[in-house]
């Protein structure tokens, strides 16, 4: 019991130990239920076998009739613009207005802190705060616009399907903007403040200094945040629940959602697993591009 | 020609005066050092020089030409910065090149800059290393290799081999000034060491809560300082200061410990009090001495003997250049050099 209780204050103990824990709950939480997930999409899954493992295989079933979907290819583009516009111009916003507060102006850092308010506010909040205010007839959006005499009559952010997709896409870029400005922040704020002295000496003007000195030292950093984003933007559920629930006629159905609707609105679980399995491909590639971003920066 | 000029410079950082009225004309080919302690305005005023500060009023040119509006990348001035500052992402070929790179000059021009940069510096087998790969060593003789290829009006360095190991220290002190020597340029030059300044220096600035001290060529500081602090920052181990007085006649100086009161050469007012400086290289242990001793520390440093302890109840170093038999609580005799006495008001600290 001594040599037990020695092992661990002393030796390599302590540590085996820490790294058990995370061990066991990576398994509960993450390993098990993948697998859980990955093996309902080779299943016939339905209200009467879910409690049980032991269901009818279908080998490929499940997906096939995903791809014979005739929303899939609609789906597939809807997710790549979501995510894709989502993610361009979140960076582009976050690095803009990281930029801006690095000037040191009096209260940036305070104003700052503010935009971190978003993150407070549940997401299904803030879908429908930004609901009201997108309605067609009562909005304050279509108000302001008219006052200002940008649109003549009341435009259907939500309702419309050619604007469905773009209006969610916006509301996710406003929520996304804070976590981008602030992680930049912190790459840019690592930044040594003598190169870029160093530069203006060697005859850099503000806009070489951002090409030659600020933007290669961002570029792991900036690969890093795309690839969290762009899977943070893969899992935005309550905003496209609030906003659009997918809608009209899936013009602004995602695959994230969708696959919610296959396993919990339609109770076609593998289906809805065989999507979830899909977009885990595509998890995957982001990720690892995300690994390659942050294993650069430690080498630098 | 005066290659840098300054005239009534002050700086202010809201309520923190900086640099107050500062003159200073370098002339062209010149190697200056700015000395002072922490917080006294020498950094500040290179960096001044160099427009990464914008100076509160004054002027500075700079070959002639007002520079006080002139943004820094327009002021032809190359600084190579404590920390090296070097860009991470370049290798050492294209840390050097850079500005000759934003200047768009030729890509032939280019590489002979390179060439002869990396020929003077030892740098040739290590251009395509990034700052990461290289030594603290290696890193300064880059930094130095960035602002040589530019051929500047004005070197500027900010205590550049502050962070290097004693011995490296040491040596790249005599390759900065064998440089300067070769480049011919005007060099400004930061430190904090005073025997950097004495030994690679043709004039000094002393400078003190953003006022200069004094300032002339490094033996002048040292055989006459204008004031007790100049005295005593210039010269290792520090010269001793003790309280003493000048005699009835007026001609002779005494203090406590001294047997009789030393000729002075020259008239002063009589009975004044003044503080007394003697360098611990002008004291010497003489059994016919005239000032008394009492040994507290010695220091064997194999070339001499520094001798710590008081004369009178006043604490006093003494540096021998042979090797005594001494031992804590000896008293010792001194001979005092009459040449070498510095004396300064008590109150203004003014030499006397």
């Amino acid at each position: 019991m001594n040599r037990a209780l020695d092992f661990v204050r002393d030796r390599s103990g302590f540590e085996m130990i820490l790294i058990g824990l995370s061990a066991v709950y990576l398994f509960l939480f993450a390993g098990a239920p993948f697998v859980f997930n990955v093996l309902m999409s080779f299943q016939k899954v339905d209200l009467f076998n879910i409690a049980s493992i032991d269901r009818p295989f279908v080998g490929f079933a499940n997906y096939q009739k995903i791809l014979a979907n005739p929303d899939f290819w609609l789906i597939v583009r809807n997710t790549v613009v979501f995510v894709a516009l989502s993610s361009v111009c979140q960076l582009a916003g976050g690095f803009a207005l990281a930029l801006f507060f690095m000037q040191d102006f009096a209260g940036a850092s305070w104003l700052r802190g503010l935009f971190l308010a978003a993150w407070i506010t549940p997401g299904y909040a803030i879908g429908q705060v930004w609901k009201w205010m997108l309605a067609g007839d009562t909005g304050i959006a279509n108000y302001f616009l008219r006052s200002l005499h940008i649109i003549d009559g009341p435009v259907y952010w939500l309702s419309d399907p050619s604007l469905a997709l773009l209006t969610i896409t916006f509301v996710n870029v406003w929520l996304g903007i804070p976590f981008y400005l602030l992680l930049i922040s912190v790459g840019l704020s690592a930044i040594p403040r003598d190169l870029y002295e160093a530069a203006e000496l060697d005859g850099a003007n503000a806009v070489q200094r951002f090409c030659g000195i600020t933007l290669p030292l961002m570029r792991d950093t900036l690969l890093a945040l795309v690839a969290l984003g762009a899977i943070l933007t893969l899992q935005q559920f309550d905003l496209i629940a609030a906003l659009t629930a997918g809608g009209p006629v899936n013009s602004s159905n995602v695959a994230q959602f969708w696959s919610w609707q296959l396993s919990f609105q339609s109770y076609q679980i593998g289906l809805g697993s065989a999507v979830s399995v899909l977009m885990l491909l595509v998890v995957v590639v982001i990720a690892s591009i995300y690994v390659a971003a942050t294993r650069s920066e430690r080498a630098a | 020609m005066n290659q840098v000029e300054l005239s009534a410079v002050e700086k202010h950082y809201g309520e923190y005066h900086a640099l107050r009225n500062i003159d200073l004309s370098i002339p062209e080919g010149a190697f200056v050092a700015l000395i002072g302690p922490s917080g006294c305005g020498k950094s500040t005023l290179l960096r001044s020089i160099a427009g990464l500060e914008q100076i509160s009023s004054g002027t500075i040119s700079i070959a002639g030409e007002r520079v006080n509006d002139v943004p820094p990348r327009r002021r032809d001035v190359a600084m190579v910065f404590q920390s090296y500052a070097l860009y991470p992402h370049m290798d050492v070929e294209r840390n050097m090149t850079y500005s000759l790179r934003l200047r768009r000059r030729s890509a032939d021009l280019i590489a002979a800059a390179v060439r002869e940069a990396a020929a003077t510096l030892n740098l040739s087998g290590l251009l395509g290393r990034y700052p990461r790969e290289l030594s603290g060593g290696q890193r300064q003789r880059v930094a130095m290799g960035r602002a040589i290829v530019r051929h500047p009006k004005v070197f500027l360095f900010d205590e550049p081999l502050s962070n290097l190991d004693a011995e490296l220290r040491v040596k790249m002190r005599g390759e900065v000034r064998a440089l300067h020597e070769r480049l011919g340029a005007t060099s400004i030059y930061v430190t904090h060491d005073q025997i950097e300044a004495m030994t690679m220096a043709d004039h000094i600035v002393v400078l003190k809560a953003g006022r200069i001290e004094q300032q002339g060529p490094p033996l002048a500081l040292y055989d006459r300082p204008a004031n007790r602090f100049v005295a005593g920052f210039i010269g290792s181990p520090s010269i001793n200061f003790i309280e003493g007085a000048v005699t009835a006649d007026g001609g002779h100086v005494t203090w406590e410990g001294l047997e009789r009161p030393l000729s002075l050469g020259r008239r002063l007012s009589a009975a004044q009090r003044v503080q007394i400086g003697l360098r611990p290289e002008h004291l010497a242990v003489a059994t016919d001495g005239t000032m008394a001793m009492v040994v507290d520390t010695i220091e064997r440093t194999g070339s001499q003997t520094i001798i710590l302890g008081r004369c009178g109840g006043q604490p006093m170093t003494v540096i021998d250049h042979g090797r005594p038999v001494l031992a804590r609580g000896d008293n010792l005799r001194l001979a005092v050099a009459p040449d070498h006495i510095h004396l300064f008001d008590p109150d203004s600290g003014a030499a006397v």
